[in-house]
């Protein structure tokens, strides 16, 4: 190149070369200022510490039968926790409900704090029921196109406990940690860590779960029975062509359910079936379990898809047929609503330890009350349950190496639910034969407790420490009180005139304009308050308190004719036992019924049995939701309780405690670590 | 020489990296057909009509912007803009063709291995046979000491079928057998972790259908079965935080190799 032409490149590009040195420069030094900076943030950010707290969450472990069993030899790892540590009854929550209970624990609060004061929840403006703990909604505005609906915007999950999470005031601290199935958080609540919902998430039809059970028995009443659905089929040239129900297809007018078409060929004489659902197949022989199926409904077509799994099983080939058809779970590979944090890790658990239960409450007691499933295959699926729990505990366990970890068990609950009368020979619904097959089966569930336990037990160092707990503990439900007949016995609800008592719908027949105060949920009691319910009469304040304590006062004195026992040991007041700012959304007055003594099915949810003591003849033969003080949970730790009378509002603070960081604001406990009750 | 000691690694490397990885192969697969795919095109080609076809029609669509305001000769550009695509397909027809029926024929092969998992040890699996309706209560099902029947068979009348449950002990390629009508007919099933060539039906007559998805001899023709199938399960690649069907991938990857290599080749597409 000539020279004067690289004096002319020098003179003019020569300063368009230091301009561009100058820019990379900065950019550079962006670059390395940047990264500084969140090093420095990840350092700040990053915890260093050495302590380590591991929770299990046994819901429902009873101090009665854990001490019997411990005391039979029958759970050696938590007698030497306790030879080792502590162990002290967990006052619950009131009442003793499992999504109150957890989410005191959850956020040290009672449910004055948290807004959860029983599974159902009620709009005064409307008595429409609603579950307490999550809310599920279609997009609020839409287009209609013939027989389309074409949403504006997205529908919502919101969860309604209120109050800070435990593990999110760790996460604003940088203490690592992983909660694995804790009830009351669906859609689980923002977090740093793993978390995975527990007890309150639904099944993809937005229920508590819902079996299907498809029969061509004439004599079975087509139809829906609670908590789920039978339908009729016919078989033809040893076919049943029916269909699987999904979600409500919000895209369509009217929102049908989605339904996905499948067949099932019986062999014409051996007790064996192929099933065939969309394009897969599988051969279940009677009496046996499907793995889990995964199916795909459209709601859409070729756009909107919704994803979920099943099982099946076949319960008789011939003479009739009989299939169930567990609750459709949302499927965790790909959940049609949040159901982890981080969002992929429902994925990731599912790619390691394969598909499992999502549904909240996955034992299907309603099938067993429903006469669906035997004690048999109850237990069949119960177990199954816990050996994927114990899966995912397994998959997940040796990953914890600092901050805290959480998991939680819901067997020994649900099972004590459905699994008490076997073991008591008081209960109405005690069967000798049936006791003698599967009477030990509760006790089993608790030595797999045991051995969940003994996997922790060798992984304590001096800086470990261990929280074994429940949210309450159980007692027997020989009786049912009806508390809105007993209201209308007593004067404090009036029927519209010329109507009967017993009505399907929800306190259809109540002339409100004459009515004073109505049972609710499992322990609440409601005055008919004006201002408040949309056809109240009591003025608030001191008519109001003066009528809830006139009803807690003949409450107190209803004797059980059937032995004179009182049924009812305790009421009280939402005023008296509730602190924050939810305290007075809920109940107004929490009814604590006598052990054996239970709200009967019916009165929960707004109706009027005719008598107001009944036997419980349902295989429902455990409960908790009574006297709070009769049902405490369990707590044992292997370090020493100094807290004589812990509560479950102290766990919160005692996890924080460990990691040295105050208790939040509203929390009402201590940690139990430091000295009871009255010297703190 | 030299090579010697890291031969048994190479072949590990290929083995491990490659053959046992899904991914890998349709990545390679992908690469090779795409370059192929060009250069096959490129010989078969009129690459000179094609290049000026192309030229013709950016030409067309310049004076479309140009001229905008000009609506007669907007109107006579979009005319010449159809008649340029329909010559610039007609080129383009023929050299397809060439390319399509060699993937087509590849793509069945590949298939064979990717398009399906093999069974593995303790996994049910469902072997289904289609008959005649008057042997369907006369088949028998003789399986290797390996396999064994996990539930009675099923009968299917409405689609003259009878299904099996069955269930390997241990990975291996095992023939099944199915006896009809004094015949007996097999099957190959394979139970392995690996990548391995599959066919998971094996048919009587149904050419065409025959090409596409079996691996195996057709039964004979006067053999009372029509069909012997087994339920391998469909096989899904990881790739981009999506989960694919091979065919699908291949196609993807395979068009962007394509076209990354007629840019480096100079082939006109």
């Amino acid at each position: 190149m000539p020279a004067q032409r690289l004096g002319h490149l020098n003179k003019r590009e020569g300063s368009m070369y230091l301009k561009k040195a100058v820019w990379i420069l900065i950019v550079l030094l962006l670059c390395a200022g940047t990264l500084l900076l969140f090093s420095c943030q990840r350092a700040s950010g990053e915890w260093h510490g050495d302590q380590k707290l591991i929770i299990l969450g046994i819901d429902g472990m009873d101090p009665q039968l854990l001490t019997r069993f411990m005391q039979e030899g029958k759970m050696p790892n938590f007698a030497r926790l306790v030879q080792q540590g502590s162990f002290r009854q967990l006052t619950t929550s009131i009442p003793p409900q499992s999504p109150v209970a957890w989410s005191n624990l959850i956020t040290g609060m009672n449910a004055g704090g948290h807004g959860i004061f029983d599974f159902i929840h009620r709009d005064p403006k409307t008595l429409d029921l609603y579950f307490s703990a999550s809310r599920v909604e279609a997009p609020k505005h839409a287009i209609h196109l013939g027989s389309w609906v074409i949403p504006l915007g997205g529908g919502s999950a919101d969860q309604l406990r209120q109050g800070e999470a435990f593990w999110q005031i760790l996460d604003q601290h940088h203490i690592p940690n992983s909660v694995f199935r804790i009830p009351s958080n669906f859609p689980p609540v923002a977090a740093k860590g793993k978390t995975l919902s527990g007890m309150g998430t639904p099944d993809l039809r937005g229920t508590y779960g819902t079996f299907s059970f498809y029969t061509d028995d004439p004599t079975a009443v087509a139809g829906a029975v609670e908590g789920g659905q039978i339908i009729p089929v016919q078989v033809e040239n040893s076919q049943v062509k029916t269909q699987l129900i999904g979600p409500d297809n919000t895209f369509r007018k009217g929102s049908p359910a989605a339904t996905e078409p499948f067949t099932v060929s019986v062999d014409p004489i051996d007790p064996v079936a192929r099933i065939a659902v969309q394009d897969q197949e599988f051969v279940l022989r009677e009496g046996e379990w499907s793995d889990w199926v995964p199916v795909e409904f459209q709601l859409i077509p070729f756009f909107g898809n919704v994803k979920g799994i099943c099982r099946f099983y076949l319960k008789q080939a011939h003479p009739r047929f009989q299939l169930y058809v567990s609750p459709m779970n949302i499927d965790p590979s790909n959940p049609a609503l949040p159901l982890s944090t981080p969002s992929s890790y429902s994925r990731e658990l599912a790619e390691e330890v394969g598909e499992y239960y999502t549904q909240g409450i996955a034992e299907d007691t309603k099938a067993l009350s429903a006469g669906v499933l035997d004690d048999k295959e109850f237990l069949e699926q119960s177990r199954t349950v816990l050996a994927e729990h114990r899966q995912i505990f397994d998959a997940e366990f040796p990953k914890f190496h600092q901050g805290v970890f959480f998991f939680y068990f819901s067997s020994l609950d649900l099972n004590s639910h459905m699994l008490w009368r076997l073991t008591d020979p008081k209960h109405p619904e005690y069967d000798a034969s049936a006791a003698a097959q599967n009477g030990s089966a509760l006790e089993e569930f608790y030595q797999q407790i045991d051995q969940v336990l003994g996997e922790v037990l060798p992984k304590l160092d001096e800086n470990t420490t261990l929280l074994v707990l429940s949210d309450h503990g159980f007692a027997p439900y020989y009786r049912s009180f009806n508390l809105n007949t007993w209201l209308l016995n007593n004067g404090y609800i009036t029927l519209k005139a010329a109507t009967t008592a017993d009505n399907s719908q929800a306190f259809a027949n109540v002339d409100w304009s004459r009515s004073r105060a109505y049972g609710l949920g499992l322990n609440g009691l409601y005055v008919n308050q004006r201002g408040r319910e949309k056809e109240g009469i009591v003025q608030p304040g001191a008519r109001a308190d003066a009528l809830l304590k006139e009803i807690k006062e003949k409450l107190l004195t209803v004797r059980d004719p059937q032995n004179g026992l009182p049924v009812i040991t305790r009421v009280d007041l939402a005023s008296e036992v509730y602190q924050g700012p939810y305290a007075r959304e809920g109940p107004d007055a929490l009814v604590g019924y006598n052990r054996g003594y239970r709200a009967g099915w019916k009165t929960i949810l707004g109706d009027f049995p005719p008598d107001v003591l009944e036997d419980n003849t349902n295989p429902w033969s455990g409960d908790h939701c009574m006297d709070y003080t009769l049902v405490p949970g369990v707590l044992l730790s292997n370090r020493k309780i100094l807290a004589q009378t812990p509560a479950l509002t102290d766990i919160a603070p005692t996890i924080l405690a460990e990691f040295g960081i105050p208790k939040a604001k509203g929390m009402m406990g201590q940690s139990v670590f430091q000295p009871d009750r009255a010297a703190r | 020489m030299l090579f010697v000691p890291i031969r048994p690694l190479m072949a590990d490397f290929l083995n491990r990296v490659l053959l046992d990885n899904p991914l890998a192969i349709v990545v390679v697969v992908s690469l090779v057909v795409g370059l192929l795919m060009v250069l096959l095109f490129g010989y078969t080609s009129n690459q000179k009509a094609i290049k000026v076809a192309k030229d013709q029609l950016k030409a067309h669509l310049l004076a479309v912007r140009l001229y905008q305001d000009q609506l007669p000769v907007v109107m006579r550009t979009y005319g010449r803009i159809v008649r340029g695509t329909g010559r610039y397909i007609r080129l383009a027809f023929m050299p397809l063709l060439y390319v399509i029926i060699p993937i087509t024929l590849l793509i069945v092969q590949v298939d064979r291995y990717l398009g399906s998992m093999p069974m593995q040890p303790a996994q049910p699996f469902l072997v289904k046979v289609q008959t005649a309706p008057d042997t369907l209560n006369d088949l028998s099902l003789q399986l290797p000491a390996e396999m064994a029947i996990s539930a009675p068979a099923v009968h299917v009348p409405a689609d003259n079928e009878v299904v099996w449950r069955v269930v390997a002990e241990k990975a291996g390629t095992y023939n099944i057998d199915v006896a009809a009508g004094g015949q007996t007919f097999s099957k190959q099933v394979v139970v392995s972790p690996d990548v391995s060539r599959l066919s998971p039906t094996r048919l009587r007559d149904r050419f065409w259908e025959r090409i596409f998805v079996s691996g195996e001899p057709a039964l004979p023709d006067n053999s009372p079965i029509q069909a012997i199938a087994v339920t391998y399960l469909p096989r899904n690649i990881n790739f981009a935080w999506l989960e694919w069907n091979w065919i699908v991938l291949f196609f993807v990857l395979s068009m962007v190799a394509g076209f990354v290599f007629k840019e480096v080749l100079g082939i006109e597409i």
